[in-house]
């Protein structure tokens, strides 16, 4: 495979291809024909019916011909094909064997079709062997996956058009099935296809769209396959999805745009073949066969049931998050996706593309992201010579860079200006342009590093790091047991918090009053200081108020202790927050630092006091609607700016039972680069794991303080919105005061110039920062992306979780100022418009009726657009989500790197019962639909979107199970039962799965929620509206949300 | 002669809403090209809105007592549109939105801009052709 992507980024060669692509446009099937010439005759004379199938694969031979002796073979393997096509009926059947007759040919051409095969994972290994065995078993490959997929099954059920095809349909079905492991050539289309073999069980409801269908199609299609597959179909193949190794180069330029080879095919068509033949029964899978895009089949198609289309076959992100491979594998020098993601990698050359690419472009950064062990990211200290950057854009030497005169000068990537090299850092250039000691520079191989910054790069002595608590003693932080929890949990942590003997912490409480507290380290006990004039904030001590925690560690541990005893008795129901901000801000502005607020209950004295402005209903749907989700006083607004100015990164912990305006409070961490933690009804005797877990990871977790960001990209492009929790310092440079592991940003970027002239452009994310240790540090990401022409490109190389990222920012940032509604309907509208104009660059040379089509990287986009839809701050209306926890899903939506999103979007569902009753090991990748139908009654379910595990006991369960798990008292209501470790081998093992899932997502406790079967409303608020495929209050379930999305890009297609 | 005074003082005080606008431009564009943080910037800026505003009722208001219910009427749509911001307490630069609004912060004050221009070449022309005809006059 590697190999053969290097060919996909050569996009230069594109121009070759593009010649049979022009053929093909003029002559769309038919031309197919003369394409192959004289070939192509023969093959239909040859065998009849079965003739046909086999022929294609001739044909195709023909026309590769000389070009790709390997299809050739195929040609033996005809006798075997014939006796397969006894179906002569031919169109139905032949079309489909064709199409993957092309296939294989592909792959046996195409050495490897990495990216679609990593999709099934089946073609893979295939590829290979092909070449050899290629001949014989190519056809017979290639037919069984088409032929199962689409019309066999058709055929069977509906049996009215092919009564022939039932057979083979079969055979093939079976055949391919093995096949495809054994032999290479199946894997090319095994790639394709993959979506296709999730989909057989699929097939019966597709097929009688399909049958209906194909009737019409098989004259036309057969030619057209014919033509086109035999060799065009494969180098096509190749092309697009890289294979093109085998395929004569020629068709690789073409595959890019249109698969040039074959004439029909080579043009957008190369889809088409493989379209026309998916339109007949396999609703995803098609993308196989044409690879261009990949296609459901919808009931509209005349003739066909009017149940329109198959719900197993929809496609499903089961597998998680699956990363465009093709772009990395193009840029081996760029840095991990987990930094940085493009929503699509192919930039467009001109503005007039980039107007017609609706899905915006743009990237979401993750510039901390965890990396695993082995994949640190290289430190590198320019001591002597300085941080080399080019002297007029400020970019940061990177492995883009080109040495030239002799190895005296770069020049700069991005700006192409020529910057001298510093004496201490001259190296020799041999004779390739490599400098001699590139294994010596990590910044010159890599695409992330780490500088050590000197001086110049600091207005202050690098900050300690430091934490500062304030905290609400109020009756119901005391009655919750939050105090205690907390308490507790910082104590615990005081060891591991980064920064050893740096590290400052500081604590102030408040309830009507304001009470400081002296930890001088000289003293036994902490002093409190009670400050109860809140119109004119003091601070009584200048100093000690924020001490180095080392020093004063028994104080601070003493302090702790009593703390929750202290206010035991106190019935003190207000709260002085306002105040409280400030005399906080007072202590850090000095510093900066991590300032944790613990918030009980609604702000009630002083400056910033908040109304109970409720979440009426009757404000819901009018033009006010919006105004519940914004800061209601400017106060917090501008406490944030203040805090942001000074370095100081807010993270709200909000636990009321009652409304406690998040929608305000929120602005606090979403301009200081901070995080919103929101416990709703927060009761130590639930809750306290959750928080104890979140707590600690947000003090230990890996932090970089007083952090700018800024993103540069090449000429004629530019950033031009920011989206996330920061605030901007100017156009172009984010000020985050603490940066983590656990926080994104997304960025929209706009073409400057009409037109691009360069080949790739290049993005570079650097993060300023002091770290823990108290060095300050820049780190630098480097990513290349082509620039295309084309618009079928950007769709190839387009990344749904990136899109996604940003569309959630985006949708989020538009309920601020306008009605739910009209927020989700922009999800939609921008989906349908992408899919539409993705259709317009197809509906010409196919025929597309009855048909979604969609590119192979953006399958999922509409399930996770409608899943977006369905999210708690999109979600339905007044009733739905309570407007504090509206408020709350906003904020950590606006943070979430790309992985968690997706996964709180559509979630794992996982059945674990006979994992439980077998003690077998335990398998996450068995993710289940998220629909009810998923839910056997006799199961048990662990559902986890990453924030909390849902475990569903159906009603059938067996008793035992459920007694294993949650005791004695199983029988009660599951609302008081918690699950904890009993002393029997079912429990151990289900802890041991949670613990698992926790494990992969650290980010967040996952808090277990018990639901039975049929108990409402308790199920429904866990589970029922999580499952985003089903039909929930007035939201579209998957199906009908497709046929919604079809209908709307038809019109005014 | 008292006309020609009274247009000398509607004068001045365009000149004084012109200046006040131009600076918030200022402001703007500094903050746009990177000459100024935002804080800064919108503290200055928030400081001459009120006077701003202000200012431009005054106006309005004495044209409409000096008998100039023309010159009056035409401030009005002005003075509409800040009463509406004052009210949705829009009035001030929001500082942690200021990237994001900035094209729009622009916007509105260059159409403020040629507005007062506007006024002032009105009030120019008035002025002097109530001068030249208390020449006639004196004449």
């Amino acid at each position: 495979m590697g190999p053969e992507n290097p060919n996909r980024p050569n996009y230069p060669l594109r121009p070759a291809a593009t010649p049979f692509a022009s053929q093909q446009s003029s002559t769309p099937f038919s031309s197919s024909g003369p394409a192959v010439g004289s070939e192509a005759p023969v093959f239909r004379p040859g065998p009849p019916a079965a003739s046909n199938f086999q022929a294609p694969p001739f044909a195709g031979g023909p026309l590769v011909g000389t070009e790709i002796p390997a299809f050739r073979p195929p040609p033996s393997i005809r006798p075997g094909e014939v006796v397969r096509p006894p179906p002569p009926p031919s169109y139905g059947p032949p079309t489909s064997g064709f199409q993957r007759f092309p296939n294989p040919p592909m792959s046996s051409a195409g050495q490897v079709p990495p990216p679609h095969i990593s999709l099934t994972g089946q073609p893979v290994i295939a590829p290979p062997t092909r070449p050899p065995p290629g001949p014989a078993s190519p056809f017979s490959h290639p037919q069984p996956p088409l032929v199962s997929m689409g019309s066999p099954p058709q055929s069977i059920k509906t049996g009215q058009p092919n009564p022939n095809i039932p057979p083979p349909a079969d055979q093939r079905f079976s055949t391919p099935i093995p096949r495809p492991s054994s032999q290479p050539s199946s894997p090319p289309t095994g790639t394709s296809y993959p979506a296709g073999r999730g989909t057989y069980p699929g097939y019966a409801n597709m097929q009688p769209n399909s049958v209906s269908q194909a009737p019409p199609m098989p004259p036309a299609s057969f030619q057209m396959q014919q033509g086109g597959y035999g060799p065009p179909m494969q180098s096509s193949f190749p092309l697009q999805r890289g294979y093109a190794p085998q395929a004569p180069p020629t068709s690789l330029l073409a595959q890019q745009r249109g698969y040039a080879p074959v004439p029909p095919v080579s043009t957008s068509s190369g889809l088409y073949s493989g379209n026309q033949f998916q339109q007949h029964g396999i609703a995803p899978a098609h993308q196989g066969l044409a690879e261009d895009f990949s296609s459901l089949s919808l009931g509209s198609v005349p003739g066909s049931y009017d149940a329109g289309l198959d719900i197993t076959a929809l496609p499903r992100p089961l597998d998680g998050d699956v990363e465009p491979k093709s772009y990395a594998d193009m840029y081996p020098m760029n840095c991990d996706s987990r930094f940085l993601r493009l929503t699509t990698s192919g930039i467009p050359n001109s503005q007039s593309l980039a107007s017609r690419w609706h899905l915006s472009i743009g990237a979401v950064v993750c510039p901390l992201a965890e990396t695993p062990p082995g994949e640190e990211v290289p430190i590198v200290n320019f001591a002597t010579t300085g941080i080399i950057r080019c002297r007029r854009c400020r970019t940061y030497v990177n492995p883009y860079v080109a040495f030239t005169d002799n190895g005296r000068k770069w020049r700069c990537n991005i700006c192409s200006l020529l910057n001298d090299v510093p004496s201490d850092y001259f190296a020799h250039v041999d004779a390739s342009g490599r400098r001699v000691d590139l294994d010596q520079r990590p910044e010159l191989i890599k695409g992330s590093v780490e500088f050590i910054a000197p001086a110049e790069y600091m207005v202050r002595p690098p900050m300690p790091p430091l934490y500062f608590f304030l905290i609400d003693v109020s009756i119901s932080a005391v009655k919750s047991g939050m105090l205690e929890v907390m308490s507790q949990t910082i104590k615990s942590c005081l060891d591991s918090l980064p920064g050893s003997t740096r590290t400052q912490i500081g604590f102030i409480t408040y309830d009507s009053t304001i009470h400081f507290y002296n930890m001088k380290s000289s003293l036994a006990q902490p002093q409190m200081m009670v400050v109860s004039d809140l119109d004119d904030i003091f601070v009584p001590l200048p100093d000690d108020l924020l001490v180095n925690l080392s020093e004063s560690r028994s104080v601070v541990e003493a302090f702790l202790d009593s703390l929750p005893s202290m206010f035991q008795e106190n019935m003190n129901v207000e709260a002085a927050f306002g105040p409280a901000l400030r005399a906080a801000f007072l202590v850090m502005s000095q510093l900066g630092g991590k300032l944790l607020i613990f918030q009980n209950s609604l702000p009630s004295l002083g400056a910033g006091l908040l109304k109970l402005r409720g979440d009426d209903i009757r404000v819901y749907g009018t033009d006010k609607e919006h105004t519940l989700r914004l800061p209601e006083d400017p106060f917090y607004k501008q406490m944030a700016a203040d805090f942001t100015k000074y370095q100081i990164a807010v993270n709200v912990y909000a636990f009321s039972d009652k409304y406690t305006d998040i929608a305000t409070l929120g602005t606090l961490a979403k301009y200081t680069g901070g995080q919103v933690y929101y416990y709703p009804n927060f009761l130590a005797s639930i809750h306290k794991e959750k928080l104890k877990h979140e707590l600690t990871r947000d003090l230990t977790r890996e932090t970089a303080w007083e952090a700018v960001m800024r993103i540069r990209c090449g000429k004629g492009v530019r950033f031009t919105s920011y989206h996330g929790n920061f605030m901007l310092r100017s156009t172009d440079l984010l000020a985050l005061p603490a940066v983590d592991c656990d926080k994104a940003y997304a960025a929209q970027l706009s073409l400057e110039e009409t037109l691009l002239t360069t080949q790739t452009v290049y993005f570079q994310v650097a993060l300023l920062y002091t770290s823990s240790s108290g060095e300050r540090r820049i780190r630098v990401h480097t990513a290349a992306a082509p620039v295309v022409t084309d618009l079928g490109e950007m769709y190839r190389l387009a990344d749904t979780g990136a899109i996604i990222s940003l569309f959630s920012r985006l949708a989020i940032e538009k309920t601020l100022s306008s009605k739910l509604e009209e927020a989700r309907n922009s999800v939609q509208h921008r989906i349908v418009k992408a899919l539409r104009e993705y259709r317009n660059l197809y509906a010409v040379q196919h025929r597309l009726s009855g048909r979604m089509i969609y590119p192979e990287s953006l399958k999922f986009l509409p399930l996770y657009g409608l899943a977006l839809c369905k999210s708690l701050p999109l979600r339905g209306g007044y009733s739905d989500v309570q407007l504090d926890e509206r408020s709350a899903a906003a904020y950590t939506m606006m943070a979430l790197p790309v992985k968690s999103l997706l996964k709180l979007l559509y979630p794992n569902l996982v059945r674990v019962d006979e994992c439980l009753v077998k003690n077998e090991e335990f398998d996450t990748k068995k993710r289940l639909p998220l629909t009810v139908e998923s839910l056997d009654t006799r199961g048990l379910y662990i559902f986890d979107d990453g924030f909390r595990f849902v475990i569903w006991f159906g009603k059938a369960l067996s008793p035992d199970i459920t007694k294993n798990l949650v005791g004695e008292d199983f029988a009660t209501d599951f609302s008081k039962v918690s699950l904890s470790q009993r002393d029997n081998p079912m429990s151990r093992k289900i802890m041991e799965i949670l613990n698992q899932c926790r494990k992969s997502d650290p980010s967040y406790f996952q808090l277990c929620h018990l639901v039975r079967q049929g108990d409402q409303p308790r199920e429904g608020f866990f589970l029922l509206t999580s499952l985003v495929e089903d039909q929930i209050g007035g939201a579209n379930g998957y199906a009908d949300w497709m046929v919604l999305l079809f209908r709307q890009v038809q019109q005014n297609a | 002669m008292n006309e020609v005074l009274a247009w000398l003082l509607f004068f001045f005080i365009l000149i004084a809403l012109l200046v006040m606008i131009v600076f918030q431009l200022m402001c703007l564009a500094d903050l746009e090209f990177d000459y100024i943080n935002p804080y800064d910037s919108a503290s200055r800026i928030n400081k001459v809105v009120l006077p701003e505003f202000i200012t431009q009722g005054v106006l309005c208001f004495l044209f409409l007592v000096t008998g100039h219910w023309f010159m009056s009427l035409l401030c009005v749509p002005y003075l509409y549109y800040n009463v509406k911001l004052y009210n949705q307490r829009q009035h001030l630069v929001d500082v942690t939105e200021i990237f994001n609004l900035l094209n729009w912060e622009k916007k509105e004050r260059l159409f403020k801009l040629g507005y007062i221009i506007l006024l002032l070449f009105m009030c120019l022309f008035w002025m002097i052709y109530n001068a030249l005809e208390d020449d006639g006059h004196s004449i």
